[in-house]
């Protein structure tokens, strides 16, 4: 849809007013308020949304969390029912994984993937906003259960036949159904439009070779939702059928195989783990380099170890059966494939210790939180590698062990490459930097509220501990492990409240005394850097001819005989203005957020009352109507900066970077 | 999926929209978000993203056509003929002595057919040649039609036949499959006919968007070919 | 070495590293105590205390090992590269800025290999022990069924081997000691995990499906274990245990079994708490000798599987009472039956006896879903019947007396 503007010759054009018969809505146009960010297409505002609505979703799923762990806090804790506590488990997983850890790391890739990579903005901006306001809203609808009869209460993983009708009569399972086919849509969409984006959108010269890892990792993440997520769909379609049809595909009595679920689920939940994991390495081969001074080891290893991940990611997903009852030639060949999945994990780790060695720490928070994630995430790698082995892991699965486990990739790994993600971009985002000394604190609470809550669980699991359990008694000897857990539980929380505090005092200081932090405060190397910030809505004033692997870095530093670098410019002087006018970009919709305001209508409409449906389908059929008639770049529209300026066609074109036969040249495809 | 497929479609026919646009190409345009419709690999960003839209799709097929193998033998796989007439009346046949082979292999050849008009359509939008290109797109989309009409006619027989959804697991797994694959049919067919209403609109057929969609309708095509070899041709 | 000045600041870092290293390890080391202590973890996984557990200890120890290992170099290597490199606040800009090396192919292919190969001889001792594990299900000397259901655990002993069962308990497994034991694992709704962590790894008892594992505890014994996959509603309070007898008391529990159940004297409180047993009770729970035929599924339709008239034994929708007293536990294996045992006839012994703890039993039989989560509305699990407290005390009475 952007490229219309370029593809239609001249000659064929309609008159000009055609575009203005777009029906009764003027086409929004605001840059500033409220509005802006409703119908924006900009990459960037749509980056920042996904962080904002996830950190939402952290503060909910978190409250869940902290529910859990009151209530196991003692033996026959009495806070919660049992039927709750098994709705608010189910509900803390499904949120943390698919309203939390996906979008944060969508946040980040939405906002740099195009800056990495020297584009204006992605491939199909509309879709991009419809991604987003998909997962938002089929978050939201997700949530509504709470508030109509109760939560989802079959766990994140839904096994068959404890989520049919006849198990589960309320409507959470179906709350979950759709709501995660609502999600899947979103994902889908992002996943397509940001592998089009590096694919086709670098600047002249990045080639493959030349990409930031965190754009690789993103990509390889990409692949992995594109091929996993239809999997998925099929198990929740056939879930849906079977219980608002009648059909019996999972129910055993009448010809149906539960195990048909699992392989289902787990040949999208175990690639979904890396796709929660991935870009978090990414980000931290950003940040190791950053802060060593020292470009990442071994980027062709770090590079191919990611793609290999990603491809034995989608040969490993019965690991999560070995309990399950497979027979053991199934047992056997997934237990060896997943212990070698540890072997590029393990690459990465020791690639990352050698950036750091020999270079010149500067342990800002970002680093912290990255090095961090290295120690954190090698526990978690190193637990993994206990329970590939299948018989110990029937001693192990589904119990704490495996909480233990997942959570020290998760939030050891994910959560911490984002936050220490946040402090390194943030300047980006916002154009101000956040308070390095609340950073500190907020990075050692993290980092002891988190082994205090699940370093515990591995001794809890290898105790005996089963996960899912509402209650457990005086004499299983689980008091101890469960009190430090619970502590750890609200040190986490205080953590995220500094974090918040954070924010909010950096950007008062920063809006009584503004301080331009300048295009590159962390003498960093990619792209991004080398334009303002906050990045205007532009990005780059001209597209910027790559020459090597972090690019950036060498237009400042070149080096000596003994190959230190040896600065040659000043960050100031080679990063872009942001002033460029007159700049085409993709106007502001309606419709991707009414599009994907039908979709949860649909959803209700389905558990509850047609007629919900009906109005949830008009939404859609009119909203595709008004996106099919409205051009992606409405006419004339110039770069809505701060002024309004006259487009100077001929001024402007001298000024650009490439034409499209240079472009052409330079690529390596 | 279906839902992802409505937004692709959106996408597809929003470029379409763009053949409204004023827009001269200039100096300004390599100025412009996209620098041209240069991209980094020649192919546009909407066939690209079909592309890839249609791994994933073979992914969804994959696992319908993997519950269908998994349950069309499961015990239970008997169905009673007629059984509208009385509980249970007539005898038990399999699900595959239901199976009008001639007539499915004569909508699956109408189906093949399609796609050959569907290329037609394609080289037509190409040399600009209006009114061929709405001939074979209306062609192609008359054959889709047909063949979902055929596919309506077979559900219905065996309906009747006492073959419900919810029959057994592999009835419900025969329709989940075959029902999926007409949705897509359908949907292709809508776009089709969108294509052939911006026909038009503008002085110059939209070749890429009717390329996009011929990629579309192909994919359908072959999916078929799959299903049929899979649920009528292996026992 | 990239840094140029390599001085005396460093040294502090050092020692600090090198505390902070010590004591991770030495914490770890106490860590493992604490895990393998044994008293007070009754479900302990790295206790074994059977044939099968001690093959799943052997092959994860080492592993446990090793990964200690490689968790002190990653964490300690670390720790030590941020003492050795870290930039102090009194470096200038820019001086001594380190090589820029992109990498060195040879190491990396070094550390790609190395691993592999440790895994490599991991993986053939893993798949070593899969097949073993797979060959003493296969070779058992005798076999129990095992049926889960929401949310208590079902026993079946075909003893005459006529493919009916002939003793039918619940919660309480027994098995004689020092033999090896199949367990055929089955469902009866929802997926549920059979788990006795100190004899054997976890097996999911999936409907439609029969999983077959190995049990062989050392010694006479209990031996904990716990539903271990989310089964809904009560799943944590779905709790079971394997009682190991020697040969002799597992025969003289054998036979206890095969007997009919104890009648009580007329005219006394049990005989009384009989009378309301058949018209309260017995619709779900089976004493030997009553015929429910055809106890109602959660479906509303009778389970050609279980129960009906061609299986007099089997019980409907709740565990088989015919032996009761016999058991430790009632409800899942959640509520002492005992409140004290008799000297010499201790929990080990074929036939527990002492004092019975009348106070559980009363308080369950007065509001069952308030003692256990149930989904009692829909057929699964023990409903409140609403008795008075005289039909509870006679109905304790007969309870008690079935041995």
């Amino acid at each position: 849809m952007a490229l219309i503007e370029a593809r239609t010759p001249a000659e064929l054009s309609p008159p000009p007013q055609q575009t203005k018969q777009l029906g009764i809505f003027a086409r929004p146009v605001e840059t500033t308020g409220w509005k802006s960010w409703l119908f924006t297409v900009d990459h960037k505002k749509v980056g920042i949304l996904y962080g904002v609505a996830s950190m939402f979703f952290f503060v909910v799923g978190g409250s869940e969390a902290l529910l859990i762990r009151t209530q196991l806090a003692r033996p026959g804790g009495k806070l919660l029912s049992a039927a709750l506590y098994n709705q608010v488990f189910t509900m803390h997983g499904i949120t943390l994984v698919f309203l939390v850890v996906m979008p944060m790391m969508a946040a980040l890739a939405n906002f740099l993937l195009p800056l990495q990579i020297g584009a204006r903005d992605v491939a199909f901006p509309r879709l991009n906003a419809f991604s987003f306001w998909c997962y938002l809203f089929g978050g939201l609808f997700l949530n509504s259960a709470w508030f109509l009869g109760g939560g989802a209460d079959g766990g994140w993983f839904n096994y068959a036949p404890n989520s049919s009708v006849t198990f589960s009569p309320g409507h959470g399972i179906d709350f979950y159904a759709l709501g995660l086919l609502i999600a899947g849509i979103a994902s889908t969409v992002s996943a397509v439009n940001l592998i089009i984006t590096v694919i086709n959108m670098r600047a002249p010269g990045m080639t493959w070779m030349r990409l930031p890892v965190f754009t690789w990792m993103t990509l390889v993440t990409q692949f992995l939702l594109v091929f996993s997520l239809p999997v998925i769909t099929v198990a929740l379609f056939l879930l849906m059928f079977d219980r608002l049809f009648g059909s019996n595909f999972f129910n055993a009595s009448l010809g149906g195989d539960p195990l048909l679920w699992q392989h289902l689920f787990w040949i999208f939940g175990h690639p979904e783990v890396y796709i929660m994991i991935l870009p978090a390495f990414g980000i931290t081969s950003e940040l190791i380099p950053t802060f060593s001074r020292k470009p990442i080891f071994g980027y062709p290893f770090m590079v191919a170890s990611g793609i290999a991940i990603g491809f034995m990611g989608f040969g490993v997903w019965a690991h999560h059966m070995f309990a399950s009852g497979m027979g053991p030639v199934a047992v056997t060949a997934f237990s060896v494939s997943t212990m070698f999945i540890a072997v590029p994990t393990g690459v990465k780790i020791l690639n990352w210790l050698a950036t750091v060695y020999g270079g010149r720490l500067r342990m800002t928070t970002s680093m912290c939180f990255a090095l961090g994630l290295v120690s954190m995430f090698t526990i978690g790698g190193l637990s993994g590698v206990t329970h590939a082995l299948a018989p110990a892991d029937t001693q192990q699965t589904d119990t704490y062990y495996i909480v233990a486990h997942f959570h020290y990739v998760l939030f050891g790994g994910s959560i911490f490459g984002v936050l220490g993600g946040y402090y390194f971009w943030w300047p980006k985002f916002f154009g101000h930097m956040l308070d390095e000394k609340i950073g500190k604190w907020h990075f050692w609470l993290t980092l002891i509220g988190m082994n205090l809550t699940f370093g515990p669980m591995h001794m809890l699991g290898l105790q005996g501990m089963s996960r899912r359990i509402f209650s457990y008694s005086d004499g299983q000897g689980f008091d101890l492990w469960n009190l430090v857990a619970t502590i750890g539980a609200f040190t986490i929380a205080v953590s995220l409240l500094v974090f918040f505090y954070n924010c909010w005092v950096s950007y008062r200081r920063h809006k009584a005394n503004p301080q331009d932090p300048g295009p590159d405060p962390w003498d960093a190397r990619s792209l991004e850097w080398s334009v303002p910030s906050p990045v205007p809505e532009h990005n780059f004033d001209e597209i910027p001819q790559i020459e090597e692997f972090d690019d950036f870095w060498h237009r400042k530093y070149g080096h000596d005989e003994n190959g230190r670098p040896v600065k040659i410019a000043d960050a100031a002087d080679v990063a872009q203005k942001g002033d460029a006018t007159g700049v085409h970009l993709p106007s502001p919709s309606y419709w991707p957020i009414v599009l994907a305001a039908g979709l949860p209508f649909i959803a209700y409409g389905l558990i509850f009352n047609l007629v919900w449906a009906a109005i949830g389908a008009l939404l859609v059929i009119v909203s595709i109507w008004g996106w099919v008639i409205e051009p992606s770049t409405a006419p004339h529209a110039e770069h809505p900066g701060e002024q309004q300026h006259e487009p100077e066609p001929e001024g402007d074109g001298g000024e650009t970077a490439t034409t499209a036969g240079e472009l052409e040249e330079a690529t390596v495809d | 999926m279906t839902d992802v497929v409505t937004a692709e479609e959106a996408e597809d026919t929003a470029q379409l929209g763009g053949v409204a646009e004023p827009h001269t190409p200039g100096p300004e345009d390599s100025h412009g978000i996209h620098s041209g419709h240069h991209t980094n690999t020649g192919i546009s960003n909407e066939k690209l993203a079909m592309w890839l839209f249609l791994g994933s799709e073979c992914l969804l097929f994959g696992g319908l056509i993997s519950t269908y193998l998994l349950y069309k033998n499961r015990p239970g796989a008997l169905i009673f003929k007629d059984a509208s007439e009385g509980a249970r009346a007539g005898s038990p046949v399999r699900i595959s002595e239901l199976f009008d082979i001639p007539f499915t292999s004569v909508s699956s050849f109408v189906l093949l057919a399609s796609s050959l008009t569907m290329v037609f359509a394609v080289t037509a939008a190409a040399r600009n040649e209006q009114s061929r290109l709405r001939l074979w797109l209306g062609a192609t989309a008359g054959l889709g039609a047909v063949f979902i009409g055929g596919q309506v006619y077979e559900f219905t027989t065996f309906v009747r036949e006492g073959l419900g959804y919810t029959s057994n697991v592999s009835s419900s797994a025969f329709y989940t499959l075959t029902g999926f694959h007409g949705v897509h049919v359908t949907l292709g067919i809508l776009m089709l006919l969108s294509c052939l209403a911006l026909t038009y609109r503008a002085r110059r057929p939209p070749a890429e968007a009717i390329e996009i969609v011929g990629l579309y309708w192909h994919f359908v095509d072959v999916i078929w070919i799959v299903i049929f070899t899979v649920i009528y041709l292996i026992p | 070495m990239a840094s140029t000045t390599p001085d005396r600041s460093h040294t502090r870092g050092y020692v600090i590293a090198g505390v902070l290293t010590a004591l991770m390890v030495v914490g770890t080391l106490l860590l493992l105590r604490n895990i393998t202590d044994v008293a007070g973890h009754p479900l302990n996984t790295l206790r074994p205390l059977g044939d099968q557990a001690r093959k799943i200890d052997d092959l994860v120890v080492p592993v446990f090992a090793v990964a200690g290992i490689v968790f002190v170099l990653v964490e300690g290597g670390v720790i030590f590269l941020i003492a050795r490199f870290r930039r102090r606040s009194d470096d200038a800009d820019g001086e001594g800025d380190p090589v820029q090396i992109h990498g060195n192919s040879s190491l990396e292919w070094a550390w790609t290999a190395v691993p592999a190969l440790i895994l490599a001889v991991i993986a053939a001792f893993n798949v070593a022990a899969i097949w073993d594990l797979e060959g003493d299900a296969q070779n058992a000397e005798m076999n129990v069924e095992v049926v889960g259901q929401q949310w208590w655990w079902e026993f079946r002993y075909d003893t005459n081997e006529d493919g009916k069962p002939d003793v039918i308990t619940a919660n309480q497994l027994v098995i004689p000691a020092d033999t090896t034991v199949g367990v055929n694992i089955r469902s009866n709704d929802v997926i549920h995990s059979f788990w006795i962590p100190t004899l054997n790894g976890k097996r999911d008892a999936v409907p439609g499906r029969v999983h077959k594992i190995a049990l062989h505890a050392d010694k006479p014994g209990i031996y904990e274990g716990q539903c271990t996959e989310y089964c809904g509603l009560s799943h944590g309070y779905m709790r079971m245990q394997v009682k190991a007898l020697t040969k002799a008391d597992y025969e003289k529990w054998l036979d206890n079994q095969l007997d009919g159940p104890v009648e009580p004297k007329a005219d006394t409180p049990a005989a009384e708490g009989k009378a309301i047993f058949n018209t309260k009770c017995a619709s779900c729970h089976q004493i030997d000798g009553y015929d429910t035929s055809g106890a109602p599924t959660a479906s509303g339709e009778p389970d050609p599987e279980y129960g009906g008239a061609d299986h007099p034994l089997v019980s409907g929708n709740a565990p088989n009472l015919t032996h009761l007293m016999s058991r430790d536990h009632f409800a899942g294996g959640m509520f002492p039956l005992y409140d004290s045992y008799d000297e010499g006839a201790a929990r080990t012994s074929a036939m527990p006896s002492g004092d019975p703890s009348q106070g559980e039993l009363g308080d369950w039989l007065r509001d069952p879903p308030g003692k256990k989560p149930m989904a009692s509305d829909r057929a699964r699990g023990m409903p409140n019947l609403n008795l008075s407290e005289d039909e509870i005390d006679k109905l304790v009475a007969y309870l008690t007396t079935l041995k």
